[in-house]
């Protein structure tokens, strides 16, 4: 597979690592998340399997162009308008997150809606570039922030603060039945893939994806799920975890840098976290934007001779995403943020279900062309 | 790209307003900063305002090089609850009070009797700029003598309280130390019991000394390790990675130092609620002081004396953890961590097992070496 | 038309020049006409390789034989080319009704200069000419391909100057080609007197802030290019060329990465793009972590910084301003002066208002030891004109740190990334991270 493909999972992987999803996996701690973790590791394999095999199948095709030729326009329309709502969401909600995440421990004194401004505005014009620009963007944050962010876990991982004794004792919950929240905010981590929803026009050749890109893939999964969840519980003990806001932060504090110009890892752990944000952000508002995009041919609006189109989204994007900046707050994120993950399973479940019936249409039309 | 300059041009519209708004904005120089060195939380006399916050403050100079002798400004105030306590000592500073850079956070005594450790804590935790990793400890005779002190030989901008801490200072096996996230698993899961150093203030010899430390026990006052107590659990919980300890035995009376140290322990489970705690413990070192005269040939025979005289000191502390019923250890932890949680026993019936648990104990004593003489 | 009206209109054409020479020997009835400016033709030449030859033939026949058979013989195709070769340094003859061109330029500016910009410890330490023909001769010595190809066209209203497109055939990327030729085509100017003059003219954004064309002196660079597959602009009159398309790495190497050993050139490109984050972040760094967040720092250290900020009266973005805007006017006029005096310049204005300014306490210590190290550090930087970019960013960045503190400066990096790649250079990506794999396929299209 090529690099760039790795990347979409990779990041949407990791920049969920802060956000609401160990919070929630905590919050259920005793409730039988190690199990659905498990279930979501199995699951969300086998769905970047099959979403990977579709797209591969079709090599520079997007899921609008597949809709285009296999569905009827009163279906179409409504649902790419729905798709670029829910990768709006999840942009809004990595917004949000570390908006109030900067004003909690970055800079305490700055109003929210300066805060929040300083992302919009640094991601929203790199939603125009074109896919391929993104992706090389990513290319390059991601080779700045990631060796950073490898070492800090290598950093928690060798801690002799950190206590084994609690990580077993939170991985013995694992008799019970896994509860949907959970799966949910587990299955979100692998969800990075149905970026190819649009990102497939990037890779028009075919793709070789075997089963060791797929157990690749399940391995480096696994491994983030079990840091997300595991780490903070070994820092922090087990019974009383779900009463950290914040787990990765607090973990993050509890690591120290005796011999480095900044001693507190809580730092540099959020200002290289934000460049994933970043990137997060960047990757679900430019998916979202193209989607706009196949809906409203953006494109072909123009005046006086200038494609003015394409900015049409742009003062909503940061217009609601400064409302909700203004009226949320942490529970009601953490609310939010739940019931999207749990939303999400049927969501992509049910577009599994269309994802079928799209191969099955075109290969009926492929083989009427031979004919 | 022929959306380009449109862009920049939309971009420049939207930022000047926004430039514009934020002419405001919180912009405060470091210099108007002042920064907390040193928390302490004492008992106050005042039956209202029950709580005491000392704090030292770092006094900025322009050259650390031109003025080596140390300077800080302390500040005291009682308040009903911390926050109260703390709000009114910023309005005794010209400057903003900053946190960030406490490293040491120190009880008093009395406060600890007092069973108001959590109440502490969550005003520790809630606070996002209080260090994770600062340190904890108990003052004696109060937090706020010990804040107040400077010792001899200090260095300017560097409390000498946290070279006893930090790693790169002092290496002694006396000294525990605690982060403010440790206390807090500590405090907060039943199985593992937090310890806390204390430290005492030597007025008179302007130094301070830190050999002994508190086990907080659920709900009991608090338990004195004495200095021998503190010293076996460092070495138990491998908390020191040297230590000195000496042997007498058979006519033998010598002085081992010790600077490899692995300790494991586990608890086995046995029929009716039965619990069998299984201590593993390795010590390499060499022989630092002895009376008598030694023999190279001999020196397994030592390591066997050595082993002998180690067990019975850690023997004795397991039998004192057991008997008072604290868990420093954390024992609990390990049960749970090896046993599926519906079928753990319950907490009474834990505790019921922890003190009538049977202690297995063994040390592999290597000592590689008598010194430079025999 | 005939020969003899061409004359005239040369003649009436090249009236104002009052350096038109006409010639006209007449010598056993041998008869030729010489036309040319006194003071662009080598009389030496002229006088060694037509004039005495003339009174040595026995007959015109073979004078207008020999004439075109000296290597310095052009066709002529127009009379407008005429009246521009007679000006850039040739000779018109006119035998037997013929007329003949003669390129008997006389350039006292064909001596090869040192290198000065891009100097070097290993390699030649020889830079381009101010001459066209001597920089084109220089490529075509150390680049034997006959796939090299160059095009001339003239450009410059005004002062019609010589402009060559060198570029490899089999290399160059064509899209790149054919862009390159129509923004030629374009360019409308009055005077074109240098070839960075083109890298403005040739770029179709008004407000560019990275160079678009890597500007060099060094032939052994052009021929690194070419090989590249770039291609190469020279103008005459210039000792610079410049290569296009490039990419942003371009910018952050120097020759001399080839000819050090691979370990040392390795050291030396960590310390290069160190020197350009620490140029690029330092002063934001200072700003955002002392005014917005000095929790960031070991104590210690915010401690000292803190400490040597007493006294000083601004706060720190003006303090970073104020000494960065002293630093830049350092650098300005050190370029300027002549070499005699700046190295006086420099002492003064780098030692003397250093610690002057610390002991009026106008500023901080830390602040002057990040100045000099912001100052240094920029000129590790390889390419003198990324390093103006960076001067410029540099300020941007500290605008938006003074506004959003430690996370606008980290976000302000990123979206400084962002922009680079989205930025194009002849329609290539500026900046993109490249692989080398064995097998060139790439398994990715353009999106």
């Amino acid at each position: 597979m090529s690099r760039y493909y790795y990347y979409l999972i990779l990041i949407n992987m990791v920049a969920n690592v802060i956000a609401s999803v160990p919070a929630i996996l905590l919050q259920f701690h005793k409730q039988g998340s190690v199990s659905s973790m498990i279930l979501a590791a199995i699951i969300g394999t086998i769905l970047i399997t099959i979403y990977t095999r579709f797209f591969n199948a079709f090599p520079g095709m997007t899921l609008p162009d597949l809709l285009k030729k296999t569905t009827a326009k009163w279906f179409y329309n409504p649902f790419i308008l729905l798709l670029a709502l829910v990768w709006f969401i999840a942009g809004l909600i990595t917004l949000v997150t570390f908006a109030f995440l900067l004003i909690r421990f970055v800079t305490p004194e700055m109003p929210i809606i300066q805060i929040g401004s300083t992302i919009i505005l640094s991601v929203i014009f790199g939603c125009l570039m074109r896919s391929e620009r993104v992706l090389y963007t990513i290319e390059l944050v991601t080779l700045i922030t990631f060796p950073l962010t490898i070492f800090i876990f290598y950093k928690a991982y060798t801690s002799d603060n950190l206590n084994w004794d609690f990580v077993k004792d939170a991985a013995l919950y694992v008799n019970q039945m896994p509860n949907l929240n959970s799966f949910g905010a587990c299955l979100f981590l692998f969800l990075g893939v149905v970026n190819l929803f649009i990102f497939n026009r990037f890779f028009t050749e075919k793709q070789s994806f075997k089963w060791k890109h797929a157990a690749l893939i399940g391995v480096i999964s696994t491994m983030t799920l079990f840091t997300t969840y595991f780490i903070p519980i070994g820092f922090h003990g087990f019974e009383n975890i779900d009463e950290l806001v914040y787990p990765w932060i607090s973990t993050s504090d509890s690591i120290r840098m005796e011999f480095f110009i900044i001693e507190r890892v809580l730092f540099v752990f959020i200002l290289f976290y934000l460049g994933i944000a970043f990137l997060s952000i960047l990757i679900h508002w430019h998916v979202s934007m193209e989607f706009l995009k196949f809906v409203f041919h953006l494109e072909k609006i123009k005046f006086r001779g200038l494609t003015v189109g394409t900015v049409i989204p742009l003062p909503f994007f940061i217009g609601i995403s400064l409302y909700f900046l203004r009226e949320l707050n942490e529970y009601q994120l953490f609310r939010i943020s739940g019931l999207f993950y749990d939303s999400l399973i049927f969501f992509f479940s049910l577009i599994t279900i269309l994802l079928f019936f799209i191969k099955r249409r075109m290969k009926n039309a492929r083989q009427a062309k031979e004919y | 790209m022929p959306d380009k300059q449109k862009n920049t041009k939309l971009f420049l519209l939207l930022l000047v307003p926004i430039i514009t708004l934020l002419a405001g904005c919180e912009f405060k120089d470091i210099d108007k900063n002042v920064f907390v060195s040193i928390i302490g939380i004492d008992k106050s006399d005042d039956e209202d305002k029950p709580y005491k916050i000392t704090l030292k403050l770092y006094v900025p100079t322009s050259s650390f090089k031109q003025s080596p002798e140390p300077e800080y400004a302390y500040l005291s105030q009682n308040g009903e609850t911390l926050s109260e306590a703390i709000r009114m000592l910023e309005s005794y500073s010209d400057k903003e009070l900053e946190f960030g850079h406490s490293k040491l956070i120190v009880i008093g005594e009395e406060l600890l009797k007092e069973q108001k450790v959590s109440e502490i804590l969550d005003f520790l935790l809630r606070r996002p700029d209080i260090q994770m990793i600062s340190w904890i400890a108990v003052g004696r005779p109060s937090a706020e003598e010990i804040v107040k002190m400077v010792s001899q030989g200090e260095n300017a901008a560097y409390p000498a309280l946290f070279n006893y801490f930090e790693d790169i200072g002092t290496e002694s096996q006396y000294i525990v130390t605690t982060f403010l996230f440790d206390f807090r698993r500590r405090l907060t899961e039943d199985g593992i019991d937090p310890v806390l150093p204390i430290i005492e203030g030597k007025k008179k010899k302007k130094h301070f000394e830190i050999n002994k430390a508190y086990v907080l026990v659920n709900k009991k006052e608090p338990y004195e390790l004495s200095s021998l107590y503190t010293q076996t659990f460092n070495i138990l919980s491998m908390n020191a990675s040297v230590a000195d300890l000496s042997t007498k035995r058979e006519g033998q009376q010598f002085v081992a130092r010790i600077d490899s140290i692995n300790s494991k322990f586990k608890v086995i489970v046995k029929k009716n609620n039965k619990i069998e705690l299984d201590m593993d413990t390795s010590l390499v070192g060499y022989i630092s002081e002895s009376k008598n005269q030694l023999k190279t040939e001999d020196l397994s025979y030592y390591s066997r004396l050595f082993e002998a005289e180690g067990e019975k000191f850690f023997t004795d502390f397991l039998t004192e953890m057991m008997n008072i019923g604290a868990d420093p250890l954390g024992f609990g932890v390990d049960y749970n961590s090896r046993i599926l949680h519906n079928k753990r026993m319950s907490a009474e019936e834990w505790n019921e097992a922890y003190k009538n648990a049977e202690i297995k104990l063994k040390v592999h004593a290597d000592l590689k070496s008598t010194g430079i003489i025999q | 038309m005939s020969s003899m009206e061409t004359i005239k209109w040369i003649n009436e054409q090249l009236k104002p020049t009052n350096e038109f020479i006409q010639k006209n020997l007449d010598y056993e009835n041998k008869h030729i006409l010489l036309f040319y400016l006194k003071s662009v033709v080598d009389s030496d030449m002229l006088q060694n390789l037509i004039i005495t030859p003339f009174f040595d033939m026995k007959s015109e026949e073979q004078l207008r034989l020999y004439v075109q058979a000296l290597p310095q013989f052009q066709e002529v195709q127009s009379k407008e080319q005429i009246r521009q070769e007679l000006l850039n340094g040739n000779v018109l003859a006119f035998i037997q009704d013929e007329l003949y061109l003669l390129d008997f330029r006389l350039s006292n500016n064909d001596k090869v200069n040192q290198t000065n910009v891009e100097t070097t410890i290993h390699g030649s330490q020889l830079a381009l000419s101010d001459n066209l023909m001597t920089n084109i001769n220089l490529i075509r010595t150390n680049y034997h391909q006959s796939s090299l190809s160059i095009e001339y066209l003239d450009k410059g209203e005004v002062n019609q100057q010589k402009v060559a497109i060198i570029y490899d055939q089999e290399k160059v990327k064509s899209d790149v080609l054919d862009i390159i030729r129509t923004r030629l085509q374009k360019v409308d100017k009055q005077v074109i007197t240098s070839t960075t003059q083109l890298n403005n003219y040739l770029n179709d954004k008004k407000f560019s802030l990275f160079p678009q064309m890597i500007m060099t002196e060094r032939p052994d660079r052009i021929i690194y290019n070419l090989a590249g597959g770039k291609v190469v602009l020279l103008v005459d009159g210039n000792p610079q060329a410049v290569a296009t398309p490039v990419v942003f790495f371009d910018f952050m190497t120097t020759m001399e990465d080839n000819y050090h050993t691979v370990l040392i050139s390795f050291f030396l490109r960590i310390l290069r793009y160190a020197g350009l984050i620490l140029s690029l972040l330092l002063p934001s760094l200072y700003v955002g972590a002392t005014s917005y967040t000095p929790e960031v720092f070991r104590t210690e250290l915010a401690l000292t910084v803190a400490g040597s900020r007493v006294g000083v009266p601004f706060s720190s973005f003006i303090e970073v301003l104020f000494m960065l805007f002293f630093m830049e006017l350092l650098l300005e006029a050190s370029i300027r002066l002549p070499k005699a005096v700046s190295a006086t310049a420099t002492t003064v204005g780098g030692l003397i208002l250093g610690t002057a300014v610390t002991e009026a306490s106008l500023a901080s210590n830390i602040m002057v030891i990040i100045v000099s190290a912001v100052a240094i550090s920029t000129f590790v930087i390889p390419v003198n004109e990324m390093a103006f970019s960076i001067r410029v960013l540099r300020l941007l960045l500290i605008l938006v740190t003074s506004l959003f503190g430690l996370a606008g400066l980290v976000l302000g990096f990123f979206a400084l990334i962002m922009y680079l790649v989205n930025l194009d250079s002849f329609g290539e990506p500026y900046l993109k991270l490249y692989t080398v794999s064995k097998n060139k396929k790439r398994s990715e299209g353009k999106a």
